[in-house]
């Protein structure tokens, strides 16, 4: 089934990948500050990301609420279950081996995708919102898509301007710099747990609500996230937070070039290759991290 | 206690070894079960118990052995016993590959590659169709008696069982114990974390690669679906987990546990099963890290190597 590569069909999925990868960025985000904060790796946050998906399909069936908006309800909520988690589960791990908190969260993670499976049942849903594509010259862009990489932009600089200029982010981006230096200089790292595992998964809420324009909606939507998003911090760098937004462009950039030459189930293995090929050459990332 | 548990594991072994010649095939099948999720929790305990790494794929050594011994079964005319013996090589090769970048590293990066592995496994398995039959799978020639393969499940699972003993008596196991106890002292002292964390996991990958050999044989039939679940993962980590990690007896305890469990209570339950686990795998990270084992610890004097 060879079929002629033109410079059109190149730009096509370069477009629509690097339109993907801005959301991998926003999700990878998420991951990567309750990372860096707590030194926990959240299996749940796939979970987390379709528990948002979830949400924007059910206001979407119920109240016809535009999905893009209802970004502004998925995030408030998730942020609520993260706080939940975080202070009935996940603040026992925070100072335990990890293998403490991989295992915690990854049952936690089973439990919601099956109570959700239990709950809304496995069939797909989508929300069909907007359909068509915006046609640029020769190339055609997938409205959804565009939008939702719009949305995914704003809410990634958003969070980088809270993480830069407000107290709370400066607290964060120092309790993961130095967690007991921070306490000593008067942060409660705690609330910033708190906060950060809350702000985790509202990002991953947020990227559910912009997944379910673009793809089906069920219970075992999230299982490719974590390992997605780990990889984009690993391509920026682990604790490179603007590393990460460019790890995600990469990952989408390497996903749609990998779909012109591959199968759909032969480009998931390309970001595994990608992630053992980085970790045997490059493991600091490609931008280079802090250690 | 010390002197009576030798005696009851032998009573507990010659029992099973006599048991297909009075035991009907329902209770052969299901101590083959038993077996098997033996060898499986036993062979996670290797590379997670004692090095701390977490494994969230090793179903995927399971699923290259099930794949390896049908195709020699099938295309190359293999005897059952060395085909399903042979399911360890491409699981060893696999764990190498993985194994090598991921583990030189500290951190979480073992634990996310192992989490992606399964899929990747999979997806490749229905990528070549023409080999390994895709999402049809393969079919076997049906078992004529199961006795054989209750006595080679059974060795593999008393296999497993022995060499995690030989670890925990030997200084390769306490060097393990070290680096997962803290691996910058490990590595300090002089121990050769990348090396030995390797060693555990190709000999961890080894055991689900046969079990998925014999599995395979004892199925009839494959099927990428059927032997990439990721339940199988989950359940090897909570029986693993609920007996006790990181000791000889506690996969096994955890096994046979859960396994009657599984058999006459979650049986009822399909749907919340994974629920289920998730809520005991919470629960024995939080209330019991230790397992059974630990709280048999707490009650009696055992020996340090079981």
């Amino acid at each position: 089934v060879s079929v002629q590569i033109t410079g059109t069909m190149v730009l096509q999925v370069v477009v629509s990948g690097l339109l993907v990868g801005g959301l991998y960025a926003l999700v990878a985000l998420g991951l990567s500050l309750v990372f860096g904060v707590m030194r926990v790796i959240n299996i749940a946050h796939g979970t987390l990301l379709m528990l948002g998906a979830y949400v924007t399909v059910w206001l979407f069936d119920l109240f016809g609420m535009n999905p893009f908006v209802s970004v502004l309800v998925s995030m408030p909520v998730l942020f609520l279950v993260g706080v939940l988690l975080q202070k009935l589960f996940v603040h026992r791990v925070v100072h335990a081996p990890e293998l403490s908190s991989l295992l915690l969260t990854f049952g936690i993670s089973i439990f919601i995708a099956n109570a959700a499976m239990v709950a809304w049942t496995s069939d797909y849903r989508s929300v069909e919102f907007l359909t068509g594509s915006f046609v640029l010259g020769e190339i055609a862009v997938s409205k959804p898509r565009l939008i939702s990489f719009g949305v995914a932009l704003a809410l990634t600089g958003f969070a980088f301007l809270v993480l830069q200029y407000t107290k709370i982010g400066k607290a964060i981006r120092a309790t993961s710099q130095h967690r007991d230096v921070a306490q000593i200089c008067g942060i409660n790292v705690r609330r910033i747990d708190l906060i950060t595992f809350g702000f985790g998964a509202a990002l991953a809420g947020a990227g559910g609500s912009l997944v379910s324009v673009m793809f089906a909606v069920y219970p075992e939507m999230g299982q490719g996230y974590v390992f997605k998003s780990f990889l984009v911090i690993v391509l920026g760098g682990v604790g490179n937070y603007p590393g990460a937004f460019f790890g995600g462009l990469l990952l989408g950039l390497v996903e749609g070039l990998a779909s012109l030459f591959l199968t759909a189930q032969l480009t998931e293995v390309i970001a595994y290759v990608l992630l053992v090929v980085v970790l045997l050459l490059r493991p600091q990332g490609l931008l280079g991290g802090r250690t | 206690m010390t002197r009576a548990l030798p005696v009851a594991l032998a009573a507990a072994l010659l029992w099973l070894a006599v048991l297909p010649l009075f035991g009907s095939d329902y209770h052969v099948s299901f101590a083959i079960q038993v077996f098997m999720w033996i060898a499986l929790a036993g062979s996670w305990n290797l590379i997670s118990g004692f090095t701390g790494y977490v494994s969230f794929g090793h179903v995927a050594f399971f699923g290259v052995g099930t794949y390896t011994a049908a195709l020699l079964i099938t295309k190359a005319g293999w005897h059952w016993l060395p085909a399903g013996l042979a399911g360890c090589v491409p699981a060893m090769a696999l764990a190498l590959i993985i194994g090598f970048p991921c583990l030189r590293l500290k951190g979480p990066y073992f634990a996310i590659a192992m989490l992606g592995l399964n899929e990747v496994v999979r997806a490749l398995v229905s990528y070549f169709e023409g080999f390994t039959g895709g999402g049809n799978g393969i079919s076997l020639p049906p078992i004529a008696a199961i006795g054989p393969v209750y006595y080679a499940m059974g060795g593999v699972a008393v296999a497993v069982t022995l060499v995690t003993y030989w670890i925990i008596k030997s200084q390769f196991g306490l060097r393990l114990i070290a680096i997962r106890e803290d691996e910058t002292a490990a590595g300090a002292m002089g121990i050769d974390t990348a090396r030995l964390k390797l060693y555990a996991f190709l000999l961890s990958a080894a055991f689900p690669g046969m079990v998925g050999g014999f599995y395979a044989w004892y199925a009839s039939h494959i099927e990428p679906l059927s032997v990439f679940p990721l339940l199988t993962t989950i359940t090897m980590i909570i029986m693993c987990l609920f007996g006790g990690s990181g000791t000889v007896l506690g996969p096994v305890i955890g096994a046979v546990i859960l396994s009657v469990f599984q058999e006459f209570v979650w049986a009822r339950f399909l749907y919340v099963h994974q629920a289920i686990f998730g809520v005991l795998i919470v629960a024995v990270v939080l209330l019991m890290p230790r397992g059974i084992m630990g709280i048999l610890r707490q009650r009696f004097r055992l020996p340090r190597a079981i």
